[in-house]
Parts: C-alpha cells; sequence; structure tokens
C-alpha cells in the first residue's frame, strides 16, 4: 500500500519530513534479498535517521537495532526517517554505490527530491502523487491533527491519541518532545516522523482555536 | 477485540488509542465497551499495552471477520500478495517489475483512509463506478480477490457489511482516458459513508517529466508537493527501453 504517500502537509512544513524504504520485488528478485535489506538497514543507520524500523518487527521506540537486523526477512519492507535534503543525498549516494539491486523509495517533496537524486547522481523512475481526500471529509478530525496522524499511513496513529496528548502538554504532564514520541510508537512501521509532530504539536498546544473538521463536502487538497 | 467486564478497571486509558472511535464508556451501565460493528480488528489497543488490567482481549475471529484484521492490522500479511499491509508493491518496485508502462496512469482509490473505516458496501460502490470504464483491477490487490464479478465490480454479498480500516481499489489506465474516470470517482466521493485518499502513479519521462502533471492541474486537480519517488535502484527484470518498439 501508499503508506508512506499522503501525509498531509504543506511545501513549509514538510520540508524535514523523509522517508527512505528498500524491498524486494516478489517472485522477481526476492530469494536472498533480506541480507541486501539488512545492508540497506546498516547504510542508512550511518546517516542517523530519526526513526526506523520493519512493520513485522517494530520501530525505533519499540525494538532495538538488532532486533530489528535479525528481524528482516526476504519479504520485509525496511525503513529509515531523515529530516534534510543533505542527509537523503548521502544516502541515496551510498546506495547507488552499494548497488544491492533492491527497489528505493524516497517519500518527500518531490521538487527537492530530484535535487537529491540528482546529487547522487540518480533520477527518478516513477512517481506517486496524492490528489488528496475525497468523500464525507467532515467526518474527520482537522487539518493541523491529520497532518499528525497521516505519518502513519496505516493509520496506526488516532486522532485522539493526538489530542489527549494537546491536553497532556498542556497540563504539563508531558513534554512536547515525550508526546510526539508517544504518537511515534504505535505506527509499527517506524515512518513517522516525531520531529514534524513535535513541532505541528507544539502549534496545536499554543492555538486557541479548535482544529474544526473540513466543511460538508469539502476536499481536502495539498497546496 | 473485546474487553471482558469483570476484569476492566474503567480507566478509559484505551479511549484515544483506538483509530476509529470504537471503545467507548456506557454511562447508564458504567462498562467501556467495543463496537464492534466499529471495531476493525486492527488490535492497535492490544499493542498499545494501556489496558492495567488486561481486560483488552484478543477473540478468534470467524469468516468474513477475519477480513477486518487483514485488512486493519499491517502485521498481518495477505495471502494473495505475500506482504503486509492493505494494497501491493505497486510503484514500489516499478523498477524492477514494469508494471506501471508509459503512456498509462496507475490509481489506487484507498476507502477509508485516513482513520475513518470503510465497509466493503462503499468499496463496491467504487469497484463499479471503475468496472464501468472497462478496467482491470490489479489482479495482486486483495479486494480484487473479493470481487464477485470482475467485470461488473461487484463484491461478495457475503462481505459486504465488513469494516475495514482500509480498502483499496488499484487499476492502471491509459492517460487519455483517465480523466473521465476521475471526474466520475470525484461524482460517487458524494454518495459515499466514508472518505477516500486517492494517488496517481506515472512513469517519470526520459527528460525527468510527468505528462499527466499538465493534465490534472488544468482540471483543478492538485497533485501534492509531496510524493513516492522510485529511485531506479532495482534491479530491472522489465525493459523499459523496448517500449514502443
Amino acid at each position: 500500500m501508499s503508506h508512506t504517500l499522503h501525509r498531509l502537509g504543506n511545501p513549509e512544513n514538510l520540508t524535514d519530513d523523509w522517508v527512505v524504504f528498500a524491498m524486494s520485488a516478489k517472485g522477481i528478485n526476492e530469494k536472498g534479498s533480506a541480507e541486501k535489506l539488512r545492508k540497506f538497514l546498516d547504510i542508512a543507520l550511518t546517516h542517523d535517521p530519526i526513526n526506523y524500523g520493519d512493520m513485522k518487527t517494530g520501530n525505533s521506540f519499540t525494538a532495538t537495532v538488532d532486533d530489528l537486523v535479525e528481524g528482516i526477512q526476504d519479504v520485509s519492507i525496511v525503513h529509515a526517517v531523515f529530516t534534510s535534503e543533505d542527509e537523503v543525498a548521502a544516502v541515496l549516494r551510498d546506495l547507488k554505490a552499494a548497488d544491492l539491486g533492491m527497489s528505493v523509495v524516497v517519500s518527500g517533496l518531490v521538487d527537492t527530491t530530484k535535487r537529491c537524486a540528482g546529487r547522487a547522481g540518480l533520477g527518478q523512475h516513477t512517481i506517486e502523487y496524492s490528489l488528496g481526500i475525497w468523500g464525507q471529509t467532515d467526518r474527520l478530525p482537522g487539518e493541523r491533527t491529520l497532518q499528525i496522524t497521516t505519518m502513519c499511513g496505516h493509520g496506526m496513529v488516532a486522532a485522539g491519541l493526538v489530542h489527549k496528548m494537546v491536553k497532556d502538554v498542556r497540563r504539563g504532564k508531558l513534554s512536547v518532545e515525550n508526546a510526539a514520541a508517544e504518537l511515534a510508537r504505535p505506527c509499527v512501521c517506524g515512518v513517522f516522523n516525531q520531529y514534524r509532530a513535535a513541532r505541528l504539536l507544539a502549534a496545536l498546544v499554543a492555538s486557541e482555536d479548535e482544529d474544526a473538521p473540513p466543511s460538508p463536502g469539502q476536499t481536502i487538497s495539498f497546496t | 477485540m473485546v474487553i471482558d467486564p469483570a476484569t476492566c478497571e474503567r480507566c478509559l486509558k484505551c479511549l484515544p488509542v483506538c483509530p476509529v472511535g470504537a471503545i467507548r464508556f456506557e454511562r447508564p451501565t458504567k462498562q467501556v465497551v467495543i463496537d464492534q460493528d466499529l471495531c476493525v480488528e486492527c488490535e492497535v489497543c492490544y499493542r498499545a499495552d494501556v489496558c492495567p488490567s488486561g481486560a483488552l482481549q484478543r477473540v478468534e475471529l470467524s469468516w468474513p471477520r477475519t477480513l477486518r484484521a487483514v485488512f486493519s492490522n499491517p502485521l498481518l500479511i495477505h495471502k494473495e500478495t505475500r506482504i503486509p499491509g492493505r494494497g501491493t508493491e505497486e510503484m514500489k518496485t516499478n523498477d524492477v517489475t514494469g508494471r506501471f508502462k508509459r503512456g498509462q496512469i496507475g490509481i489506487a482509490v484507498e476507502l477509508g483512509r485516513p482513520g475513518l473505516s470503510a465497509s466493503f458496501r462503499d468499496v463496491e460502490k467504487v469497484t463499479k463506478t471503475c468496472a464501468a470504464h472497462g478496467i482491470q483491477f490489479e489482479p495482486q490487490n486483495p479486494v480484487t480477490h473479493l470481487l464477485k464479478d470482475r467485470i461488473r465490480g461487484t463484491i461478495l454479498p457475503e462481505v459486504l457489511d465488513e469494516r475495514v480500516l482500509s480498502a483499496i481499489v488499484e487499476f492502471e489506465i491509459e492517460q487519455t482516458a483517465a480523466l473521465v474516470l476521475l471526474k466520475d470517482l470525484q461524482a460517487i466521493s458524494r454518495e459515499l459513508d466514508t472518505v477516500f485518499s486517492l494517488n496517481v502513479t506515472q512513469l517519470v519521462e526520459p527528460d525527468g517529466s510527468v505528462p499527466m502533471l499538465d493534465m490534472l492541474r488544468a482540471e483543478g486537480l492538485s497533485p501534492s508537493p509531496n510524493g513516492k519517488n522510485n529511485m531506479g535502484l532495482g534491479q530491472p527484470a522489465y525493459d523499459f527501453g523496448a517500449e514502443g518498439e
């Protein structure tokens, strides 16, 4: 599934949001790919990702690196989250040199990804865009909450948990950073960006107006 | 999932972690319950480990409720696709598989996302709409395996009332035919009892351009500034260079 697409936001608040992941194609280059995916994780870890994981084992908040490495299988999808263009370009450069033969996908701002790819001597092969959210959007939480929850494409981060974190931070029970880490835990793949979440959460905490749901019939588009 | 009323301490810690709001406190009975119609069996509440008394309990599911779990819990693997999650490898491995060809657009309609959930009754409204355009549903996609009639887009009647966190309808279509279908999806979206997140995929041209973008923008659609970029590092098993020969 498109588990790292549909991360709602705008070019300004998506500048530090990058997911790089690798996987094999089932039935084609699947056999023996676990070792190559472990190498992918090795390379990613040398560039200090803020989160990482493989849904079969967990994320950086719920599993150790050793557990993750050991848990990688031929069918795994291994993810790492970065916060800067320089890191992404460096990871891509190292992945190109490693020539693992595995498919590598970067989820992030498209134009900047193109620049990262160029710096690594790569191009974009296939690209996927979101066209937004259609239908009964007035039944969704507010857009600022969605910018946080949509960082887990499998929908494991509940809007109710975001609301609870906002309350806990306001009451002084949690720091914004610890609240963001709590939100990252349910995202089993490790694609949740807790740095961006902390920033978005801080804005929600400071905001006096309610994060109101969209109007009936309103398509949630990207700008 | 169920909550054992005998052991539940009514601490309410499980309420906020449910992605679909299926856990609630019923004031008349003073019980915390899971609405079995809304629960999509994703097990987020169980994995959150918030229950101090072990009252949150898994139950063995039978068909067709088992669908809720495989479409909602990413830790489970679909037997059709052998990958975790709700869709396919789609563009993630296109550099190897060559699934998306030049001149085509890949479309994925993910019903229920983000976090609202969807019944297969709503999924069927979309599959019927798409089938009317003569598309071929992606054979590896788990929803395709629930179609009773792939020509008409009807879904097995016994699963229609099952609710899942999300379900994806996937197919490829020639770019020239895509706009009419997208307009029909826009129309049907108003008749659904849920939302869908919509995505489009295309092979990047050798000069770096993406032909569908101008067409989409001209129709008032707004492709996201962020997207998924397959970097072409996979060992190809498909000869892209041979296209058009």
